[in-house]
């Protein structure tokens, strides 16, 4: 079933080019069927996880190597699963009105439905493999859904961030899981955990854990990785309301909450974590009071609370779980509301910078009522569920295991992120609504139609009704959660009035009056200046890098390849040397045998000397047919070889492949003058000579020690005995060729033939325009870099030269034949 | 191309003995020196002889075959023989015989059909490379003809 569930979300996803042909607002309704079935099992298997037990699926996958396709339902994987599946319902209700008018709707719900399946697979999977594929195949989703409006480069330059920062990430991950489970003894996540002393008590805990951190920071856009988030809201609203509220994520947290039971609690883990996550909170909250953009506010705003949640996992403690769950379920709740009114209020007012909005609060009565519910949620005002998630994480704060003095730390900066919290979130609404009206760019604002609020309202409907009476339902569902992350049996259960006047009330009462108090001067502080210097910018940084980047591969392509034909062999001969020379010396000084020389036959040693011989006539040769008969001498030598010890078909194939290339030479000869010329000087040809001879020597070498050396049975008697009596045939070694080995064969000729459509496509289908070999002797291609300057335009940077794009920023005509370039194809 | 009289003299009489060689090598290579790839070189030697010797259109127009068709005919065929085992169950490429030898080329089987569709791929691919290097104008500019046009030349690949 939960198999089922992921498999289908990734199989059904081309459903989503239904949308095409229904009108919109019904392809939305229909479609959101497909996350509502999911969500409908999910809720159906809830009753089984909440009464304690683990819902465990398993396929075979390589069952030689121990490895399954395995799903486990268990009260994390049950929180993640209902809100990915639920929060999906309603984005796919609300992206058919929000793109209503785009005509890639279609690919849009495909690109959703397959983050929904990864995202599904990802906090099901007990597998470690199988979870990092999952992994992998969230941030290959993002990048389509952040990159879904493509002819904006700054969607692809946002895309292709998120992209490089989370797979490099996840390279990283993928190391320190396969560390683990090698400490484990296991790939399945589930055994692991179980396995926590012998993992904390491993050589491989450090690295292992730094490795997972480095996946798990950059997935949930941690500090210093926190920046591609803000650059991910270039993805259409719906997905970034989904990204930020219940999935992509929070997939670094899931994962650290998950591993929780079995590597926290170490100096590494806790400090760590608690200082990344309390960082990356106070620098998301102080960045988004000062954004004017209300996606980037709202984005900025979800690293300050995923900095919260990594805090959680970290600081220890009794109550620091609930507090996780707590604010998972309520941060999805409120941003999730959030991003989709702040897409309503862009769509209906044509901006979303607060510096062109305010004022609306007449002519959006609806959205206001809503904005304001879910704002005052994440500002953690009562009764809202916000308050309920900040109360537990204040509450959470003060027990924590933390050192004292740092735990004082902790307590004071989660109280700046909560004043902070309120300050935005104000901003947030005030900005919008109220105040003085700004200058409208479209000329009739109003309401953003009902089906478009729908999703949202759900949402903050939540936010409002769930502390209001359904707190035990909600234990009861974060319950088994956070015995999942505590790994012991725990009963918790959440007040939305405090029992007591404890110091957490005292501190969150503190935080709503000086919030609250703070509020008129919210204009002057999210207007002064920077306290961080421009240089620190993550953006810039970030451009710098990868500006460098594909400044050095060009610099390193252009030393390597620069188009002599010499240098490259030059080049592969010396990396030859290097790979065979570095192990035979090693060897050698091992202690190699010495040659046997006691049984070399006459012929033997004629054949051996004529090679020599011919390769120096082939140097003093003065005319080119010379040379080459004379190398011809060298293949009829080895034939001839092959011909004393007896292998007649190797013989007759060496000489047949000898005489073809002679003739392909004095095909290409025939062009060349008939006497050679000396071009080079004289240090280049000693130098040469040096490494011919040392390849030579090398390459004797190699030869005399594979021979003389073995160190597994021969099996040419067994071929020899096989070869009448399974390959009905007497010539073994054709027998070998396509019956024993007829696989290489098959595989050999495949690759004949793909080198000759290689080479037939580059000499007969080359356009007119391309210029011929005879054109560009002489000519140096245009300085474009790698990727060329298109490539490089789509990485969203600027090409190194300005000038080359036209006044309106479009592509400047390039003359015909460089674009076709094969660098700048790429 | 040369122009020489005696290597077309000889050129004009080796291409059906080359080609008779060829058959040749490929039957017998079940049993003795020979098989698929040799006699697969051997007789795109006859025809690369007639490309040194007279130029690549003499040699298009004594054999007018598609060679790119050859060559793909030619892996096409050994992997066919290889699915039939795959039909019947057992791995792909297990050799299946007849059971009664056919005279004048002996047992027949699945490997020997393959050994063919090496043949084929060899001629093939060897022809056509040095048909496409020979008809390249700046590599092999001692042609006098233009190049005929067998193939419609694909506006951008």
């Amino acid at each position: 079933m939960l198999t089922a569930i992921v498999l289908s979300m990734l199989a059904l996803a081309p459903v989503g080019l239904l949308a095409r042909y229904l009108p919109r607002p019904l392809a939305g309704w229909v479609l959101a069927l497909l996350p509502l079935a999911a969500f409908a099992g999910f809720a159906a298997r809830a009753p089984l996880v909440l009464n304690g037990g683990v819902l465990i699926e398993s396929l075979p996958w390589a069952p030689e190597m121990g490895l399954s396709v395995r799903f486990s339902l268990d009260g994390l994987s049950l929180l993640f699963a209902l809100l990915v599946s639920g929060i999906g319902t309603l984005i796919f209700i609300y992206t058919a009105y929000y793109l209503a008018g785009d005509p890639g709707m279609g690919r849009f719900y495909v690109y959703l439905a397959i983050f929904m399946g990864s995202m599904l697979g990802l906090v099901l999977a007990d597998n470690v493999l199988l979870l990092f594929i999952f992994w992998e195949l969230t941030s290959v989703s993002s990048y389509l859904l952040v990159g879904y409006k493509h002819d904006y480069p700054e969607a692809r330059r946002g895309a292709q961030m998120g992209l490089l920062i989370t797979v490099a990430g996840g390279l990283a991950l993928l190391v320190g899981l396969v560390l683990l489970s090698n400490a484990a003894g296991s790939f399945e996540l589930s055994e692991m955990i179980a396995a926590g002393e012998a993992l904390r008590a491993s050589p491989f805990y450090t690295p292992a854990l730094l490795l997972i951190f480095l996946g798990c920071f950059t997935k949930s856009a941690q500090f210093p990785f926190h920046i591609w988030l803000p650059n991910a809201m270039q993805a259409p609203t719906p997905a970034s309301a989904y990204l930020h509220s219940a999935t992509m994520v929070k997939a670094g947290v899931y994962l650290l909450a998950r591993l929780h039971p079995a590597l926290s609690e170490t100096p590494l883990w806790t400090y760590t974590l608690t200082a990344v996550g309390g960082v990356t909170m106070l620098v998301g909250a102080v960045i988004a009071l000062r954004k004017d953009d209300i996606k980037a506010l709202l984005a900025y705003s979800t690293v300050s609370l995923l900095g919260a949640m990594v805090l959680m996992t970290g600081i220890g403690g009794h109550d620091a779980p609930l507090a996780l769950v707590a604010l998972i379920l309520a941060h999805a709740l409120y941003k999730g509301a959030l991003f989709m009114l702040a897409g309503a209020v862009d769509h209906e007012a044509g901006t979303r910078k607060l510096s062109e909005l305010g004022g609306l609060s007449r002519e959006m009565p609806r959205t206001l009522a809503l904005t304001s519910l879910a704002a005052l949620s994440a500002a953690g005002i009562p009764p809202l569920f916000g308050f309920v998630a900040k109360e537990e994480l204040l509450h959470a704060t003060t027990h924590s295991k933390l050192a004292p003095g740092v735990d004082m730390l902790v307590v004071g900066a989660t109280l700046v992120a909560a004043v902070l919290g309120i300050l935005y979130a104000w901003r947030l609404v005030s900005g919008i609504f109220f105040g003085p009206a700004a200058p409208r760019k479209k000329a009739h604002v109003h309401d953003a139609p009902i089906g478009m609020l729908v999703a949202p309202g759900v949402l903050t409907l939540l936010s409002v009704i769930l502390p209001l009476g359904l707190l035990p339902v909600v234990s009861a569902l974060l319950q088994p959660a956070v015995v999942a992350i505590t790994g012991e049996p725990e009963e918790i259960s959440l007040h939305l009035i405090p029992s007591a006047l404890s110091l957490p009330v005292v501190l969150s009462l503190v935080a709503i009056g000086s919030g609250a108090a703070l509020t008129r001067f919210v204009k002057q502080i999210s207007a002064a200046p920077s306290p961080l210097p421009a240089w620190l910018d993550g953006d810039r940084i970030y451009d710098a890098a990868i500006s460098w980047l594909l400044d050095s591969t060009t610099a390193f392509t252009r030393a390597v390849q620069n188009g002599r034909l010499r240098n490259y062999i030059l080049y592969s001969l010396l990396a030859l040397l290097a790979v065979i020379l570095t192990p035979l010396a090693l060897f050698a000084l091992g202690g190699a045998p010495a040659p046997d020389l006691s049984d070399v036959t006459l012929p033997e040693m004629v054949a051996a000397l004529l090679v020599p011989l011919a390769i120096l006539g082939a140097i003093r040769a003065r005319s080119r047919l010379g040379a080459i008969i004379v190398t011809g001498v060298v293949g009829a030598m080895v034939s001839f070889m092959f011909v004393i010890y007896s292998g007649p078909d190797l013989a007759l194939t060496q000489l047949l492949v000898e005489v073809i290339s002679t003739v392909f030479f004095l095909l290409v000869f025939a062009v060349l003058p008939a006497s050679f010329q000396r071009l080079s000087s004289r240090a280049t040809r000693v130098r040469d000579g040096v490494i011919a001879l040392g390849i030579g020597a090398t390459m004797a070498a190699f030869t005399w020690i594979a021979a003389s050396s073995r160190l597994f049975p021969s099996i040419s008697a067994a071929f020899k005995a096989e070869a009448l009596a399974e390959g009905k045939g007497e010539n073994v070694v054709n027998v070998i060729l396509v019956d024993f080995r007829g696989f290489d064969t098959m595989g050999e000729i495949t690759v004949l033939f793909i080198a000759l459509l290689g080479t037939y496509a580059m000499l007969r289908l080359r356009p007119e325009s391309e210029p011929t070999i005879a054109d560009m002797r002489g000519k140096t291609e245009p300085d474009a870099g790698f990727l060329g300057r298109r490539g490089r335009r789509e990485m969203g940077l600027a090409s190194r030269a300005g000038h080359e794009n036209g006044p309106d920023g479009s592509e400047a005509p390039a003359p015909v034949g460089q674009a076709r370039g094969g660098q700048e194809e790429q | 191309m040369y122009e020489s009289m005696i290597l077309r003299t000889i050129a004009r009489l080796m291409l059906p003995l080359l080609l008779l060689l060829s058959l040749f090598m490929v039957v017998r290579g079940h049993h003795l020196p020979g098989g698929g790839f040799v006699g697969g070189l051997l007789a795109s030697a006859a025809i690369i002889l007639q490309i040194v010797a007279f130029g690549p259109d003499y040699a298009r127009e004594i054999i007018p075959v598609n060679y790119l068709r050859v060559a793909a005919i030619g892996v096409g065929f050994a992997a066919c023989w290889g699915l039939l085992a795959l039909l019947q169950g057992d791995p792909f490429m297990a050799a299946r015989w007849l059971d009664t030898p056919i005279p004048g080329i002996g047992k027949l089987g699945t490997p020997v059909m393959f050994d063919v569709g090496v043949y084929l791929t060899v001629i093939g691919v060897t022809t056509q490379l040095s048909l496409v290097l020979a008809e390249e104008p700046t590599l092999y500019p001692l042609r006098r003809s233009p190049p005929p046009q067998t193939e419609p030349v694909a506006p951008e690949g």
